[in-house]
């Protein structure tokens, strides 16, 4: 082995890497930002607080005890919500994925079950055993409903040995807040169909741009008579083109494979359009100002991947922290992701309107710039 | 430079001469010494331009790319535009293709100004860029039917692919073509409207000398099928072999311009015919007797100074009619090269430092 061939090499790599700037910054840029995004998310515990809805239909001495018990514990938050108030659309309405509902009755069957350990004649029917609370969850999310049900769960159990000495006297059951057809896949998907465009979109523009500028094409293009309008136009319908094919298997392989659920609305074809122009545009702004075709892919990755993570496209934003869900309300994914979940899983009409008006909004924005930033001509 | 075969009105003995259109040249016959003169015939020009440059200026912040440059293609013509690298040879074909913006001047393409007009010219004109790449996945008749359909008027695309001799990998996709290959497509592509004029940029960069061989073929093609041909490069074998007209242009300057003959003989030296190891010894005298200047070089070979290249036959026929003795004998002319290095003291296959 010839050391000094590899190290000429070497040299040769890392010289040519620091002579491309670009490189140089998203090489670093990247990994930067992928550690702040993840950092946050994963590494501050004490930051993260999940909220628990209860309502307590009981209302009782007993039951709120109960409900302190839970309430002390670190982590969560309980918010009380009054016996009046539909827990589904509250859930809905502002998002919160776990609600734990105590029956009336609570506090009376403890004394019920009290007096039948002392009284042989009691009609106490130990049979209708155990006397059930109810947790509600959000099934977009896989992981409070598990935690919040895994703490209910233990605190049932340890009133349980408390007052019976090991004896179920309540227990949990379940509901999911959307209705009972859906699964979790219904929920991913639509995060699924969003991150699809997106990437296909930005690294389709991308390319174009940096490709053809490379390779001449732009500059054949302008001396014929086609106009960069009518050349913009023409890829758009072909991402368009691309955008169903790829939103069309998606919803396919998930019906035939995992029993998809999901509605069809003038809304969903509205969001596929518009999403498909809105990151075009996006893309093509990437590709005016990244002129080398390998730093253009890696700007494409720092764009995507953290919109990814930070857009609730595959776990609810309501794990992260506050300040990241605060971005989250400023990236284009997180409007697209909301709107196809409203409009495919929901039929939320009202919130479909609204996150798609953002959609179309950030469309017009990112497609206008980006149709005026790509030049042909050269300076 | 075209080389004709001429037959000798008295014995039928074939000649062969070389010139540039317009040159009238003396023959004598080496068989029987008839003595004859023979006219290199013009293309027929057009002397309408189909592209008019004027006090062209580009510049870079502090970078004067392009400084005040004037010329003028014929129709009709190949048009030599030769210079080393950075130069500013493509800087100035894509301000005239209107890829680039102009910082000051005028350009006339077919008489039209293309400041604002560049459209009303786009059906007219051809080009291929400089390092063109294609699309990869495409055929080669792909290819030629993709930039065709954007044209209004459109050549028959069997004629050019015969034409470009691009019959056998018609259904090649461009990625496996060879790069002489794929720049014959990329010639063949900027002729899919059937243009009067085709701008080619450094169409030969980077062939070998047989791929190189093949593209120039194609260029003289066009040009005989009287297509005015707009080629920037920095071989100057390139513009020697192709061009009518030439304009060598350093550091944004063109600092000379005409015909390969005009600028050997305004800047070039007198052609030089050596002969060797003459065995007569009164070949001196018989040379000088028919006018030529002949000095004998210190190893005994002769030297004559030949102003008009026709008098190279006409050399050979006095050594063949006196029967003068000799080994060989090597004629070295002028060429771009030494020219360039004449006017700039710079090689002309080098970079501009």
């Amino acid at each position: 082995m010839n050391l000094k061939f590899i190290k000429t090499d070497l040299i040769l790599g890392i010289r040519q890497w620091l002579r491309s700037p670009g490189t140089v910054f998203w090489t670093i840029l990247f990994p930067v930002l992928l550690i702040l995004i993840f950092g946050a998310i994963f590494s501050s515990g004490t930051d993260v607080e999940f909220d628990l809805i209860v309502q307590d239909l009981d209302d009782s001495s007993t039951s709120n005890e109960f409900v302190g018990i839970i309430d002390n514990i670190s982590g969560i938050n309980v918010i009380n919500l009054k016996a009046d108030k539909d827990v589904t659309k509250y859930m809905h309405d502002e998002k919160k994925k776990v609600a734990l509902v105590i029956p009336e009755g609570f506090e009376s069957i403890i004394y019920e079950y009290m007096q039948s350990q002392h009284n042989p004649n009691s009609t106490f029917d130990m049979d209708n055993l155990p006397f059930n609370l109810k947790i509600i969850v959000d099934p977009t999310d896989q992981t409070q409903p598990s935690i919040l049900r895994s703490i209910i769960n233990s605190v049932i159990q340890q009133f349980n040995i408390n007052i019976t000495g090991g004896q179920n006297l309540f227990g949990l059951t379940e509901e999911k807040s959307v209705g009972e057809d859906f699964e979790y896949i219904d929920f991913f998907v639509p995060g699924m169909i969003g991150f699809t465009i997106m990437t296909s979109m930005i690294y389709g523009s991308i390319e174009r741009n940096t490709k053809y500028r490379k390779n001449g094409i732009l500059r054949k293009l302008l001396t014929m008579p086609i106009t960069r309008s009518e050349w913009i136009l023409s890829k758009m319908l072909f991402m368009l083109f691309l955008s169903f094919i790829s939103t069309f298997v998606i919803i396919i392989v998930g019906i035939l494979a995992w029993g998809l659920n999901i509605h069809f609305s003038i809304f969903f074809f509205i969001l596929v359009i518009s999403t498909s122009f809105m990151f075009s545009g996006l893309g093509m702004i990437i590709g005016r100002f990244v002129k080398e075709e390998e730093t253009a892919d890696m700007a494409g990755g720092a764009i995507t991947f953290p919109m990814m993570f930070l857009s609730g496209t595959f776990f609810p934003l309501d794990q992260m922290p506050v300040f990241l869900q605060n971005i989250a309300q400023g990236l284009p994914l997180f409007y697209v992701n909301e709107g196809f979940r409203n409009a495919m899983i929901y039929s939320d009409f009202s919130q479909t309107v609204y996150y798609t008006s953002f959609v179309i909004a950030f469309t017009l924005v990112f497609f206008i710039i980006g149709v005026f930033v790509t030049k042909w001509k050269e300076d | 430079m075209v080389e004709k075969k001429i037959q000798c009105p008295n014995c039928n003995q074939i000649v062969i001469s070389t010139g540039n259109p317009g040159d009238v040249v003396s023959i004598v016959c080496p068989s029987c010494g008839t003595k004859g003169k023979f006219t290199f015939k013009k293309p027929d020009f057009s002397e309408e331009a189909a592209v008019e440059v004027s006090n062209l200026r580009k510049v870079y912040d502090d970078l004067v790319a392009v400084n005040d440059i004037s010329f003028s293609v014929k129709k009709g013509e190949v048009f030599a535009f030769l210079g080393p690298n950075g130069a500013g040879k493509t800087t100035t074909v894509e301000m005239i293709e209107s890829i680039r913006k102009k910082t000051a001047g005028e350009i006339k393409i077919l008489g039209i100004d293309i400041e604002n007009s560049f459209d009303l010219v786009k059906e007219k004109i051809g080009i291929l860029p400089q390092e063109f790449h294609s699309f990869e996945k495409l055929t080669v008749r792909e290819t030629l039917d993709y930039f065709s359909q954007l044209y209004k008027k459109r050549a028959d695309i069997d004629g050019i692919i015969d034409a470009m001799d691009l019959k056998v990998e018609e259904n090649k996709l461009y990625k496996d073509l060879s790069g002489g290959l794929k720049q014959r497509v990329g010639v063949a592509i900027s002729l899919v409207n059937d243009p009067e004029i085709v701008f080619l940029d450094e169409p030969s960069t980077g062939l070998d000398p047989k791929a190189r061989r093949e593209v120039w073929e194609v260029i003289e093609g066009l040009r005989n099928k009287g297509k005015t041909i707009f080629l920037t490069t920095h071989y100057m074998e390139e513009a020697e072999y192709l061009a009518d007209h030439i304009a060598i242009i350093h550091k944004g300057k063109i600092i000379a311009e005409g015909s390969l003959e005009e600028l050997i003989k305004k800047y070039g030296d007198e052609s030089v015919l050596r002969i060797k190891n003459c065995k007569t010894k009164n070949t001196s005298d018989i040379l000088k007797d028919y006018g030529f200047n002949v000095e004998r070089e210190g190893n005994g070979d002769l030297s004559v100074k030949i102003n008009y290249k026709e008098r190279v036959l006409e050399i050979l026929s006095i050594l063949k009619n006196e029967c003068i003795e000799y080994s060989t004998i090597d004629i070295r002319r002028s060429n771009l090269e030494e020219i360039f290095l004449k006017l700039t003291g710079a090689r002309l296959s080098g970079s501009v430092s």
